[in-house]
């Protein structure tokens, strides 16, 4: 996706990624990680605000900073980075909330074309995954990259 | 290569940051890893097809 990024940091295994969304309520440090599931080479992506004090990880917050479309660009980014070290990962992911599943379905949606270029796209519809389509609910989404 | 050029490339350029190790190994977001864990349990991956390029 051709969008503006947030520069990234991460550890070196690229399970954990830090970057730092900028707008009007300031600098918030944001936090991407990857985890392994109980099925091999099956991670879920999850994002959220990281707590200046602690090491806490917020995913529920709104951080209203007027940046969305950038911080969803960023943390796509980092599906590239991770399925290029990890090219046999499958991707879970959903939101916290049923609106913040929908507003990665949009996302997803508004950019189908050319993640399908690069990665396999299914949404979890009425317990079964199905391929990715434009305009309909899902619960979570899934993604693994294609092969060079 | 300038900002335009970075904003081009899909796979991002990557700062090592070795302060992030410490979120490696905790369990962040556990509900969410919960919730994959059970759904890949109920419904496993998809139907395997011969990966495309």
């Amino acid at each position: 996706m051709k969008l503006p990024k947030y520069p990234l940091e991460a550890e070196k295994s690229l399970m954990v990624f830090e970057f730092t969304s900028s707008g009007p309520k300031g600098q918030i440090k944001k936090i991407v990680k990857y985890s392994e599931t109980n099925l091999k080479d099956v991670y879920n992506l999850a994002f959220g605000e990281k707590r200046q004090s602690t090491v806490e990880i917020d995913d529920k917050t709104i951080s209203n900073n007027n940046d969305i479309d950038m911080v969803l660009a960023t943390v796509a980014s980092t599906v590239y980075a991770f399925t290029d070290k990890y090219p046999d990962a499958w991707i879970f992911a959903t939101g916290s909330t049923k609106a913040r599943t929908k507003l990665y379905r949009m996302d997803i949606g508004k950019y189908l074309l050319e993640i399908k270029n690069d990665f396999q796209v299914f949404g979890l519809k009425d317990d079964e995954w199905v391929k990715f389509e434009k305009d309909t609910e899902y619960d979570a989404f899934l993604v693994q990259r294609k092969l060079l | 290569m300038n900002i335009k050029e970075l904003n081009k490339r899909k796979t991002p350029i990557v700062t090592i940051n070795k302060s992030l190790e410490k979120l490696k190994n905790q369990p962040l977001f556990q509900d969410k890893v919960d919730k994959a864990n059970e759904v890949i349990r109920k419904v496993g991956l998809p139907k395997k097809k011969k990966r495309v390029s």
